[in-house]
């Protein structure tokens, strides 16, 4: 279990974590989403000891990660950036982590040889962007972790790639009952893989469920009023309207039963709740925390 | 399951040494080089046996100026090379997320830097003692304490530099910071003395060296030193049998070696102090100038009195310096230079904090204190605010006093010089006293050289009066281990010098009383230690022993008893027409190393009347009568007046110069330089070809027995009368 309570970081008086508190279940897939500046890459550099909180605790299993190697033994991470000395290849890189860790499975590198195809002795710097992250999934994944901190893990790799390691990731979930932790602005990706989402804006988490609780929470309805009546009537908890032609298409905060109830007060010609995409929650969640996408007119 | 958690992780050390070897590599290499040229140089020039203390010698002698300076160089790039990644996000990032504690990590990379330090030095080391080995040269005891030398030095070196790496957050500014702290003692008291010499009457030292041993290299290398003994033998040549005296090497000591222990020391407490700050450090202070919180004000104000020392020294000398009256500062103007170079300086620091150059705003509380601060200091110095003028330290609060005056040494200490202390303290106070004169008759820009003699005006009650310009320096090393140096350029007049209490008389007093022409020689001076004494004629010259050294220094001391050395004229300083071209020179290991020095040298140039001194150096054969000539007899163009246009009217008709021909016939040609008119040249064999066109005639020899009249005179005739 992955547990950040009430942590505050700030960096030259800025609060970049300000209060922030996430719970990630053991073996769950947690997506960690929100803006950018949200305090995502700084809550994720917390969970791999790399900055230490101001206040707060940052617990993984019921430890401090600061400064705790046993712990960090059992964490593999992929920051965004990943780094590499400079002139070393995978090899180098492999024989460098297997000095760290100690459950890291030669077996296990090689049988990813297959996966990867990646030439080990070529210098990773001259490696594209794509073929580093797989060199950093090669390698982490090898190190068989308990803890999985993955930060934008599948940016740059292709389509085909990236189900490969979400396979191969989710493959160690269900089988190891490895907690993920993933920051992503791929939210369509997230939704396919995680079970639980936390959303954080200026360096606060909004909101963290399960995605099924998530999805429960909000809902988009399309209505169709009966004649007369043009206008969403203004008593209805309405997050967000929007119309084409006579259909009303309205977000509420609340589950589609009770969505749907409150509107058949207004006799309407047609009501179809449709369930909200991850993108949407997201964007209508922080659209309440003043961030929207604002109608600019260049 | 082997642990992986512990202080030290080989993987990261092998990676360290593997990662950076061309670093070691280079530098084993490079180091390589002199054992080799050794080895080529010893085959070339045939083989030699090396007795072991020379051996010894060469040791101490590359450990004690060779490896401070390889060291301090070497040491910043290991430091760089293994904690380049604190400067990087994405490597501390990397290097922070390892399943290792920060002193896992502090300790494998401190090894691996002194691993890669050891290296080079391994590696010259082995080869310098297999080619020693080679020669016969081999010695335990100076290759150990060179080893122990060589660790001690890196350590500290690479302590520095260690700790520097935790006081930044960017890899530029780590050497940058470390040569400032390794010379900042020494910039310091140079510019401190910078400025104060400007408003302070008597302080006119560029340099103290009062805090040197904070500037690790200089005092390095200022202090340790072999510390070499010959003594003069008998030996038998190993080829030929023969026997001959010679200066035998009889032992060799590491002098101060204790420092490199005391340095070492402080290497291995910076190394603490370092694990102390790398335990507190934030990862997120990659980039950052300094990324140490409380370091942040240190380099603000710190830049900013830096700047504003020597900034505003630069620009008093562009903007205001022609405009100065005297030799002192005016206040106001430096007070705006200060502020302007000061006000460079802080707002360059806040720039480099905030990595933006929108800092005004936000920091003009700041700079008010800078200026306020420029304008205090300066005012203080000004009106000498804290006595520094007037400072004569209690004779109970010093160890040893030591005066310059009349381009000689003297070491005054307590319990045993105690009457000729109070007499330098009587001088030094009416010096002060004397300061509105002083600074009126010697206002000194320079460009009076000391000794300088210049005739003041004439007048009916001053007739034939002369002047000079000396200078003094006393300085007081007190039992605190802080020391009072105080300079000063007095203008003497003779008038003034026969005229009771003041400072000319003093000066006269004491630098021409018997126990300072004693002093001046160190005879019998206890503490003192001769530690080589030479002799330099003409022809030639060579290193007495130390029997040899010690009866000369006894007949100078007995011609100084006699009066026939050791007074000295203040208004015939340059006067050396009674000279011999023969110089006597004793090396002294001074009892104390406070001033900066450890030997000292004393220079007794032979003249005639020394006749104790002379008959010694008859009696053991190192002079002939040859060598008795003055300089007024071998160079008599120097001492008489239009000398210059005889010479080189001589060099035209001979076609060689004087000195040349004096070399050739121990005489000058008949008429010329003083000689008799009438004993024109014979012309030998070997004699110069005689431009006829150019021979001596009666006028010139009537111009040159003129001169002879007038021959002795030393620099303006208008001296030459008043010469006693």
């Amino acid at each position: 279990m992955i547990e950040v309570k009430n942590v505050v970081k700030t960096f030259d008086g800025f609060a970049a974590l300000n209060d922030a508190t996430i719970s990630v279940p053991t073996g769950a897939v947690y997506g960690l989403v929100g803006p950018n500046g949200a305090g995502k890459s700084t809550i994720i550099r917390h969970l791999t000891g790399i900055f230490r909180q101001d206040s707060g605790t940052v617990r993984l299993g019921g430890e401090d990660v600061w400064e705790n190697a046993a712990l960090k033994a059992k964490i593999a991470a992929i920051p965004d950036d990943w780094y590499y000395f400079n002139s070393a290849g995978i090899g180098d890189m492999m024989r460098f982590y297997k000095g760290f860790y100690p459950n890291f499975s030669t077996e296990r590198y090689e049988k990813l040889r297959e996966v990867f195809e990646l030439d080990e002795k070529r210098p990773i710097r001259r490696f594209s962007k794509g073929m580093q992250k797989q060199a950093a999934f090669w390698l982490a994944l090898s190190a068989m972790p308990d803890y999985l901190i993955l930060d934008e893990p599948v940016d740059g790799l292709d389509p085909v790639m990236r189900r490969q390691v979400w396979s191969l990731m989710m493959g160690d979930v269900a089988e190891r009952g490895t907690t993920v932790l993933v920051s992503s602005h791929n939210l369509r990706e997230l939704e396919d893989v995680c079970d639980h989402v936390g959303i954080m804006d200026h360096g606060h988490v909004l909101l963290e469920r399960s995605l099924a609780q998530l999805q429960d929470n909000m809902v988009k309805l399309q209505v169709v009023f009966p004649d007369g009546m043009e206008d969403v009537p203004a008593e209805l908890p309405v997050l967000h309207a929007s119309k084409l032609g006579r259909v009303h298409t309205l977000i509420m905060r609340m589950n589609a039963q009770e969505a749907t109830e409150r509107l058949m007060a207004y006799s309407p010609l047609l009501v179809d709740a449709i369930p909200l995409t991850l993108e949407e929650i997201f964007i209508y969640e922080l659209g309440g925390a003043d961030y929207a996408v604002k109608d600019i007119v260049l | 399951m082997r642990s992986k958690t512990s202080c030290f992780n080989g993987t990261l050390f092998r990676k360290n040494l593997s990662r950076y070897w061309p670093l070691w590599g280079l530098a084993s290499f490079g180091g390589a080089m002199f054992p080799l040229a050794m080895l080529l140089e010893l085959l070339h020039n045939g083989f030699r046996f090396w007795s072991p203390l020379e051996t010894r010698q060469a040791y101490y002698t590359v450990l004690s100026y060779g490896v401070p300076v390889i060291s301090i160089v070497y040491a910043i790039l290991c430091a760089m090379a293994v904690w380049s990644y604190l400067y990087n996000a994405r490597s501390v990032g990397m290097m922070h997320t390892l399943p290792i504690r920060r002193e896992g990590l502090f300790v494998t990379n401190v090894l691996s830097g002194l691993t890669m330090m050891a290296i080079p030095y391994a590696v010259t080391g082995v080869l310098l003692v297999l080619v020693t080995m080679l020669f016969g040269g081999f010695e335990p005891m100076g290759v150990l304490v060179t080893v122990l030398g060589v660790m001690g030095e890196s350590l500290f070196f690479f302590g520095l530099a260690t700790f520097c790496a935790f006081i930044v957050g960017n890899v530029f500014m780590l050497p940058a910071l470390y040569g400032l702290l390794n010379f900042i003692a020494v910039l310091t008291d140079f510019m401190v003395n910078l400025l104060a010499q400007g408003f302070c009457f008597g302080l006119n030292s560029s340099y103290s060296g009062t805090v040197e041993w904070l500037s690790p290299v200089v005092y390095l290398v200022q202090k340790i030193s072999p510390n070499s003994t010959y003594e003069t033998q008998w030996v038998t040549d190993r080829l030929g049998g023969q026997r001959y005296e010679t200066s035998v090497l009889t032992s060799v000591t590491l002098e101060n070696g204790w420092l490199i222990a005391a340095y070492a020391a402080a290497g291995a407490a910076l190394l603490g102090l370092a694990w102390l700050l790398y335990r507190r450090r934030r990862s997120e202070s990659a980039g950052d100038v300094v990324a140490v919180g409380w370091m942040k004000p240190v380099f603000r104000y710190g830049c900013a009195v830096y700047a504003a020392i020597l900034g505003g020294r630069l620009l008093y000398a562009l903007l205001w310096e022609s405009f100065q009256n005297g030799q002192y500062f005016a206040l106001l103007p430096m007070i705006l230079c200060m502020i302007a170079g000061g006000a460079v300086g802080y707002y360059a620091a806040s720039m480099l904090l905030a990595k933006t150059p929108r800092v005004f705003k936000t920091t003009w509380k700041g700079m008010l204190a800078v200026a306020l601060g420029c304008a205090a200091l300066c005012g203080a110095m000004k009106y000498d605010l804290f006595g520094v003028t007037r400072r004569i330290p209690a004779p109970d609060s010093v160890k040893l006093v030591n005066v310059y005056a009349a381009g000689s040494n003297y070491y005054l200490t307590p319990g045993k010089d105690d009457v000729l202390i109070e007499k330098v303290r009587t001088l030094h106070q009416t010096i002060i006293d004397d300061k509105d004169y002083i600074q009126k008759e010697a206002p000194g820009y320079g460009y009076y050289s000391d000794g300088y003699t210049a005739s003041v005006e004439e007048s009916a009650e001053d007739s034939g009066a002369q002047s000079t310009i000396t200078h003094v320096r006393i300085t007081y090393m007190l039992n605190s281990g802080l020391k009072v140096e105080r300079g000063y350029r007095l203008y003497l007049t003779p008038d003034r010098m026969a005229r009771e209490g003041t400072y000319d008389y003093l000066l006269d007093q004491l630098i021409n009383s018997p126990e300072m022409r004693q002093k001046r020689i160190r005879w019998r001076d206890e503490g003192f230690q001769m530690t080589e004494a030479w002799f330099e004629t003409w022809s030639g010259g060579g290193t007495l022993g130390s029997r040899e050294a010690g009866l000369l220094l006894d007949a100078v001391a007995k011609d100084a008893e006699n009066g026939d050395w050791g007074v000295y004229n203040w208004f015939l300083a340059d006067n050396d027409a009674d000279n011999y071209d023969l110089r006597i020179q004793f090396e002294y290991k001074l009892p104390e190393s406070q001033f900066n020095r450890i030997h000292d040298t004393i220079r007794i140039n032979v003249k005639e009347g020394m006749t104790e001194t002379i008959r010694a150096l008859k009696d053991l054969k190192l002079i002939t009568d040859a060598d008795l000539v003055t300089n007024r007899e071998r160079y008599p163009w120097q001492y008489a007046q239009g000398g210059w246009d005889q010479y080189d009217q001589f060099y035209k008709q001979f076609h060689m110069s004087p000195e040349e021909y004096y070399e050739r016939y121990s005489e000058y040609p008949a008429g010329w330089f003083g000689t008799e008119s009438d004993e024109l040249p014979t012309e030998t064999e070997n004699a110069p070809a005689v431009d006829d066109s150019h021979s001596p005639s009666m006028s010139a020899g009537a111009e040159a027995a003129g001169l002879g009249i007038i021959g002795g005179a030393d620099g303006p005739t208008v001296m030459v009368t008043t010469v006693a």
